[in-house]
This record gives structure tokens, sequence and C-alpha cells, in this order.
């Protein structure tokens, strides 16, 4: 046995086991995971041309030197292809008959300026699909008119290198879905103390205390440790997997430390709450309120932790992150000392 | 064999909650009269005893509040919310220095780099980088990231080039391109392949290249008006540059009369129509559903968590105790610790309707989820053995829950599929249309129905033995299934009730699947329902047995077996409804209730062939039910595959 903490700890652990509660924990993570980049592959796929094998039609009308040049800019936009219509009249009947998707209408403006009138359909998803390719042709139009009247302009833009393929999904890994993974563990853990806690609270179990070898701290050390303990290895455990899915985890140490940092950070943040007010309910809504201040006020400073997170998976960090790192471990020893002066400071008996 | 002390208390309690459930209804048999004014008398009994407990329910949590929390906890909020919204208006770059570019300080794009938060400048020398830019080229090495960083390189540059133009003296030089972008209604769309009278017959047109709108005799009813009003929308949704916007009364910005503008919505919330550079356009954000679901939803999550523990509080040291033995129904009692927060709820939603600009219909659509978020979390209060246990069954109803509403609402654009979650009604209430009353029963029906089960089932369990004692929540299921059963006519009015769970997770099924081919869906689809279906009209005869509520005999089960199926037919019945929103005419909602008799021309024999089939298949399992657990497993394996099997022949037959 030897030390009361860790057979607090193995006694919370053990609670958790048996109550088969862990593995929903693990189950949700996985859902809300796999349900944000189905929503994201789904997202991606529209606003990148060469994602999805989804031609947009578009019926071009108007006057006929625009019409040339913008005929050439949608051929050259992949997933694009244009059609000319006589009038406006044919190519809007066209487009309510579904045969194109788009409607450009073309005229010369004031200042020889090309006036296009676009018309996209009004629905949902199929709008920003053809809205975002449309963008691209009409973008790359202006550069051709742009480069045709450089004589007035003072600066030349910069040359545009050539596009490339590259994964439309690979930046959302890295800077949404890797630190979800990460952080979604430590505001579990820091729930779980809450609701440890408080159980104890209101079951008037700590009174035995009083009897009991241990101290309160010990307690309040014992389930620390036990959900602190849990959210890093839960979240390093993702990383290994998303490596089995083939998705390169730089840094693994280092996030693991990120993760150990913040759920120290957050479980005695509820830990906190709880000894301060013991009724579930506020204190749960305290608790999330307060992990909504970290994560919000977090986010303010440049070196924020989905950031530093994402860079450090990435292995793109220099030496600025892995302070940052540091930081946040330090910034987490601090929080459990203060947790434990509140703790002192605390008769467990009064607690209700 | 522990159960069997509390077998006869069990008996009791339960005969007295069915008497107190249907009292209103079965009490004086003296004249009509007098029957009225009983009833009356009754009602208004309950409906104070309801009050008393709400009104004790507030006072008692107003108790457990001190000011200086409300204080310390509004502080927080506002602090979290104005925080998130500096973090929005800065527009926090999570992907700050996500690359690193190696490029001299001379270099022309070098300002390009500097001012791209995603791109990190470093000197030609540092090797660790993604990609090296010079004024001539740029290598980029052959690895995911450092393609990625070139990608990144090549967006900086673009949006390096149109601030440089902005600052052009020469406008029009600078910005020869203008556009006026609008939205325009067309008529309800649907993917290729997936309507069943879709093409030529063959329902297997899914093939890649075509263009997505199929083009053929697809129903038709055009309204060609402009989405939402123009000039409103556009301005605060998007900064755009806006240019040179003179040509405000182009060829077709005609008259905007009203007509159906199903997303409309979300032009209206997401900068509408735009006029400006190329640049300058912002696609409309597809996921206005999205939006709605978190303003409406999260609240709610909070709501369910006080509640939640304030029922789980009563099952603490027998707190709760004092109520029951009472004078008061258990249903009362949980009505009016329900109050409470369902009053609260409709509150919040109204409020945020009314922000968003949604009528009665937006709030009539939004409270039944709210119902539901309410009833599951009961039952999941009722079951859970501990705090963490009903932390983790919250999250899991608040998850499932958002999807239920969140996917469907995607795909606002095809119809039958969209009405599935009440949230596109919200969507079209936004949108200024009428919406049909079949419609609003379809999409709003199942969630109501299935909430009130839940509480049916939840209040079956708030008695003593239940309350009190420590048994996993499978165990404390199999319970409160148990209560509702008293005699076998109550094993088909369980099948019947299951009927809206059976729908939602079907519902569910089809949404999600949605997006896949045809060709794979609709296997899964039929897989899905069997499976469904086969434990919805199973669960509680398993249940009866293990309570020893029947005896375990074959000619027992074969009854049993024979009732659930024919409640279960009867109740299917009902979801006729669907034929009013037309999902059978989508392949899928063919696959999913085609073969319960729904949306086909029925033949007697087709008439017939469902009910012969739930009978058959639920007297399998209930066969396999009376053996005890791994006998059940393996009987419901079974039944599901004569279940697949039947539903593959159906809908090969209609296909």
């Amino acid at each position: 046995m030897g030390n009361p903490r860790l057979a607090i700890a193995r006694r919370e652990l053990g609670s958790l086991r048996k109550e088969k509660t862990i593995v929903l924990a693990l189950a949700i993570q996985l859902f809300v995971a796999a349900f944000s980049s189905f929503l994201v592959v789904g997202l991606v796929s529209l606003y990148d041309p060469g994602a999805a094998s989804y031609q947009v039609d578009v019926a071009v009308t108007g006057g006929d030197e625009a019409v040339t040049d913008l005929l050439t800019a949608i051929d050259g936009e992949s997933g694009l292809a244009g059609r000319t219509y006589p009038s406006t009249d044919a190519a809007m009947t066209a487009f309510e008959e579904r045969q194109v998707d788009a409607v450009v209408e073309a005229s010369t403006g004031s200042e020889g300026r090309i006036h296009l009138v676009a018309v996209a359909p009004d629905s949902g998803v199929e709008t920003t699909a053809v809205v975002v390719r449309l963008r691209d042709a009409l973008r790359a139009l202006e550069r051709t008119e742009r480069a045709q009247r450089s004589a007035s302009l003072t600066t030349n833009p910069l040359p545009l290198p050539p596009a490339t393929e590259a994964s439309p999904y690979f930046s959302f890994t890295y800077t949404v879905l890797v630190p979800l993974l990460l952080f979604l563990p430590v505001f579990i853990a820091g729930s779980l103390v809450v609701d440890s806690l408080t159980e104890e609270v209101a079951r008037g179990t700590l009174e035995l205390l009083r009897v009991a070898p241990v101290s309160f701290s010990a307690v309040v050390d014992g389930k620390v440790l036990a959900a602190g303990g849990l959210a890093p290895i839960q979240a390093i455990a993702w990383m290994y997997l998303l490596r089995l899915n083939g998705t390169g985890i730089e840094n693994v140490a280092w996030l693991f430390g990120m993760v150990a940092g913040l759920a120290a950070v957050v479980v005695s943040l509820g830990a906190t709450v709880s000894i301060t007010a013991p009724d579930r309910r506020i204190a749960q809504l305290l608790y999330s309120i307060g992990v909504l201040l970290v994560f919000a006020g977090t986010s303010l400073l440049p070196l924020n932790p989905t950031n530093t997170a994402a860079r450090l998976a990435l292995g793109t960090a220099g030496l600025d992150a892995r302070l940052a790192v540091v930081g946040l471990c330090v910034v987490g020893l601090v929080s459990l000392v203060g947790l434990r002066l509140v703790v002192d400071g605390v008769d467990p008996n009064e607690l209700d | 064999m522990t159960d069997r002390p509390s077998q006869r208390q069990d008996s009791t309690a339960n005969g007295s909650t069915a008497n107190d459930s249907t009292a209103n209804g079965s009490t004086a048999n003296d004249s009509a009269g007098g029957r009225v004014s009983g009833l009356r008398t009754r009602l208004a009994a309950h409906l104070r005893a309801i009050a008393r407990i709400a009104q004790w329910e507030v006072s008692r949590s107003a108790g457990t509040v001190d000011r200086k929390t409300i204080a310390l906890g509004l502080i927080g909020a506002l602090v979290a919310v104005a925080i998130a919204a500096g973090a929005v208006g800065s527009g926090v770059a999570i992907d700050q220095d996500l690359y690193r570019v190696g490029i001299d300080s001379d270099s022309a794009y070098y300002d390009a780099v500097e001012q791209s938060s995603v791109l990190e400048p470093r000197p030609l020398s540092d090797p660790n980088v993604e990609i090296v830019v010079s004024n001539t080229h740029v290598s980029v090495k052959e690895t995911q990231t450092s393609r990625a960083a070139y990608q990144a390189f090549r967006e900086a540059v673009q949006s390096y080039n149109e601030r440089q133009m902005a600052r052009e003296p020469n406008q029009s030089a600078a910005f020869p391109v203008v556009v006026d972008l609008q939205y325009r209604e067309r008529g309800a769309l649907v993917p290729p392949g997936s309507r069943v009278d879709g093409g030529s017959g063959d329902g297997t047109g899914v093939g890649g290249g075509s263009d997505a709108v199929g083009g053929s005799g697809d129903s038709s009813g055009t309204t060609g008006t402009v989405g939402t009003d123009s000039s409103s929308g556009a301005s605060d949704g998007d900064g755009s540059v806006g240019s040179g916007a003179d040509s405000t009364a182009v060829a077709s910005a005609d008259d905007s009369s009203l007509g159906a503008s199903s997303l409309g919505g979300m032009a209206g919330i997401f900068g509408g129509d735009t006029s400006g550079s190329p640049a300058s356009i912002s696609p409309p954000f597809p996921f206005a559903s999205l939006v709605l679901a978190f303003a409406f939803l999260v609240p709610m999550n909070f709501v369910i968590q006080a509640y939640g523990s304030s029922i789980l509080n009563e099952r603490v040291n027998r707190r709760g105790e004092l109520l029951l033995v009472a004078p008061i129904a258990p249903g009362d009692i949980v009505a009016g610790k329900t109050l409470p927060y369902l009053a609260g709820m409709v509150g919040i939603t109204v409020v945020i309707a009314a922000a968003i600009g949604g009528g009665p219909v937006s709030v009539a659509a939004v409270i039944p989820i709210g119902l539901l978020f309410l009833s599951s979390t009961f039952v999941g209060a009722m079951f859970a053995r501990s705090f963490k246990e009903l932390t983790f069954v919250t999250v899991t109803v608040s998850v499932f829950l958002t999807t239920y509403t969140f996917v469907p609402a995607i795909f606002t654009n095809v119809t039958p599929i969209a009405l599935i979650s009440p949230l596109t009604l919200v969507v079209r209430d936004l949108g200024g249309d009428a919406i049909p009353l079949g419609d609003f029963a379809f999409s709003v029906g199942p969630i109501l129905v299935a909430a009130l089960v839940l509480f049916l089932l939840g209040t079956g369990v708030y008695r003593e033995e239940d309350m009190f004692t420590q048994r996993s929540v499978p165990l404390k299921f199999l319970d409160a299934l148990d209560s509702r059963i008293s005699r076998p006519r109550s094993i088909a009015t369980l099948s019947a009730l299951s009927i809206p769970f059976v729908f939602i997770a079907e519902l569910l099924a089809i949404a999600v699947l949605f997006v896949l081919p045809v060709d794979v869906t609709v296997p899964l689809v039929l897989v899905a329902v069997a499976i469904v279906e086969e434990l919805a009209k199973s669960m509680h005869i398993y249940a009866a047995f293990e309570k020893a509520r029947f005896a375990r005999t074959v000619r027992v089960s074969l009854l049993l077996g024979g009732l659930s199926g024919l409640g279960f037919f009867l109740g299917e019945k009902f979801t006729a409804i669907v034929q009013l929103v037309g999902l059978p005419s989508l392949t899928l909602g063919q696959a999913a209730f085609a073969p319960s008799g729904i949306g086909i021309a029925t033949a007697a024999g087709l008439l017939v062939a469902p009910l012969v089939l739930h009978a058959v298949t639920a007297s399998v399992t209930a066969l396999g039910a009376r053996q005890g657990k791994s006998a059940y497993g393996l009987a419901l394996v079974g039944a599901i595959g004569i279940h697949v099997v039947y539903n593959m022949q159906v809908v090969n037959a209609l296909g």
C-alpha cells in the first residue's frame, strides 16, 4: 500500500473501470474526432476544387471581348466548364432548368472595367462549391486583366507561383484534430475531479476522515493524480493512433509534457471550484466557465496551446514552442501548489 | 437471485404507478357528470402537487447558491464571452507560424512571407525550414509538410498582391474586374441516383464524372426569386472591399417577391449578395445549421447538467425518501422537479429565437429537442451510480442529440433528409417560409414521443428499490422496462412505444449514410434497420424473463413474441406519416421503410408480410431470451439475419 495518495488514486481508477465509464469516455472522444473529421472532409472537398470530382458548369453571356477572356479564365480552372449563351434570358433559363450551375453576365463598364453579374444557386452546400470555384476563375481573370493594364500601375504584382496538388486536409489535421484530441481528455479529467469531490461531499463520506489515517489533502491529491494522470496517457494514445493511421506526429514527449501541464492547471481548477462550491450543479457550471476562460484566455497569447501543439506535432516548432511547454508545466505546478494552499485552509467537515 | 425478495414490492409499486398514471381516465364509475367533476378535482390535485414541488425545487436550488458564487459565475461568463468576442474579432491564428520559409530579406517575396501569419521567414542559412524561396524559384521537399507550406506560400503571395493593389492610385487598373454576386433559388435538389424514380429506371447512376444536378426530369417546381434582400445582409457579413459597386440595378435583381427560399436564411446570416473585386467574394458558410445548433443546443447542455445533478441528488443518501413516502404520485414528483428546468429551457429558447429573428414556429421546433434532452438526462440520472457516471451519460446524450439534430440539417437542400432535424424547420422559419403541418409533425413527432416515453420509463423506476440501490446501468434499464410490464399485453404496448426510438435511430442512420454512394448505403441501411428493430422488439421480453415476470415455457415465449411483433407492426403503421414528406421517394428511405409496407402500393400479401416477419423474428428472440443472456444474444443474431434477408427480398422485388 505505502502512500495513501496512490491508494486513493488506485481506488478512483478502480471505480472508473468498474463503471466502465472510461470506455464511454473514449468512445465519445473518438466519436467527436470522427464527427469533426467527417464535417471537415466534407467542407474541405467543397472548398478545394481538386478534391472532389464535381464539375461546375457556368453559363457565360454578354459583351464579346470580356466573354472571351472570361471563358479562358473559366476553362483554365479545374472543375469549371464554360458555355456561351446568346442572351441573359437563355442563360437564366438554362440555370433554372439546371443545365448550368451558375450564370455570369459580362459587360464593359466605366473606365474600361469588366462588370460581371454572377448568379449562383441558393442551395446550401452546392452554393459554396459553385462560388468557391467561380471565385478562383474570376481571380485568374483579374490577374490577366491586371497584367494588361500594368502600364497604369505603380507597382507590379508579384508573379504567382503555379498551383500544385497538396492535401487539403493537411492543415486541418494539425491545427484542429490534433489539439482536439490532446485537450479533450484534459477537459474530461477536470470534470471527473469535480464529480468525484462533490460526490464525497454530497454523500458525506468526508466525515470518515476524522477517524481515518488519511488527510483531506491526501484524498484530494489522490483524486487529482488519478484524473490528471489519465489525461496525458489518453492524449498520447491518440497521437500513436494517428501515427498508425499515417499522420506523422513529431515531438511526442513534448506534447506529453504539454498535456500534463495543462491537465495540472485544469484539474487544479476543478478541485478548487468543487472545494469552494461543493454543490455539483454550481461546481460543474463554474468549472465549465473556468475552462472556457482558460482556453479563451490562452488563445489570446502569441504562443497559445492550440498553435503550439500544432507546430510541435508538425515538427515545425522552434525553441519558443518548447519554452512555452516548459512555461505551461511551471504554471501547472504553481496551480497544484495553489490547490494545496486552498485544501490546507479548508476543513473537510465544514464543506456543504 | 437477489432480486427475488423485491419481486413482490416490484409488482405492487408498479401497480400503484400504473393506477396513478391512468387514474385520470379510469376512476369514477358513477354518472358522467360525476366523472367529469371527479376528474377535474383529481387534475387540480395533481397540478397543485406539481406546482408545489416545482416551487420547492426552485427555492432549494436558489438556497444552494450564495450571492458570491453567482457574481463569480457571472463575471467569469462575461469575461469568457468578452475574450471570445475579442478572439473572434482579432482573428486568433491557430495556424500562426505553422511553416518556416527560408528566404533572403532582399527577396521580392520577403514582405509577402513576413506579413503572412502562417509563414515564418527564416534566413537562407537556416536548415530547419520547409521551403526555400529565391527570386526565381521555390524549392520544395518531397514531404507533405513541405507541399502544404508551398500551398500556404502561394496563398500568401496572392493576398499580398491584393493588399498592394488596394494602395494603387489607379483603382480601375488595379481591380479591372467588378463582380456582383447574387444567390437565386431553384427547385428542390436531389443528388442523381438517390431518387427512386430518377433517370431511366437504373438507379445506379452515381458515377463520378457528370454534374451533380442530374439534369433529368426531377421535380421542377422552380421559383425564380432572389433568396434574400441584398442590401441588409451584404455589408456586415464579410469585411469586403466593396470598391466600385456603382451598378446596383443590375439586370436580374428583380422583385424579391417572397417564395420558397429553403436556405435563404443562410445567405441572410452570412453575408448574402456581394459585390466588389473577385477576391472580396466570400462563399456563404454552408452550415447555417451548425451555428443554429450551437446557439440553441449549448445552453441546453448547461441546463441538463443542473437537472441531472438535481435528480441524482435525490438518490444520494436516500434524500428523496421523504418525498416518496409523501402522498404524491411519483409522476407528479418528476413533473414538478422537471418543470423549472423546462421553463428555463423554454425561456432561453425564446430569447435566442427572438435574437436571431425566429418566430413561434422556431420555438415550437426547438422545445421538443429540449424535452428529449431533459428526458434522456432524467433516465440517465435515474440509472447512474455516481456523479462521474452521470457526467458521461450527459455528455453521451448531448453528443448523440447534437448529431441527430445537426447532421440532417446540413442537407437542407435535400428536403426529405433535412426534415429529420427540427433545426431545418428553424432555418425555414428564418427564411420566412410556411411549414406544412405534415413536415412539422414528421420532424418533431418522433422526438416528442420519444421524450414522453423516456419520462415514462424513468418514472417507472422512481421508486425506493431502484432509486437507492447501486446497480449497473444495463440492469437498471432492464428494471425500467420490466416496471412497465404487468401482463402479456404490456409487451405489445412496449413494442409499439419503441417505435419513436426505432424511427430516430433509423433516420439518423439514413442521414449519416446519405453522403455515401447508394450501392454501399442500401445494404448498410438494411442491416442497421434490422438490428434496431430486432433490439426494440426483444429487449423488454428479455427483461421480463430475467425478472421472472412470465413462465419460461415455449408457449409463453411464442405468445410474447407474437404480441411483440403485433405491437410493433401496429406502431409502425403510424409511421405512415413519412409518406407525407416524401422520404420513401429517396432510395435510402425506400430501403428503410418499404420492408414494413410503407410507401408501396400494397397488395394484401405485402400488408400481412411485415406482420408475419415481426411476429416470427420476435418469437425467435423470445425463445432465446427464455434461456438467458447468451441464448438471447444468439437468437438476436439469428433474428437480425432473417430480417436482413427479408428486407433484401422486398427491396430487390421493388427495385
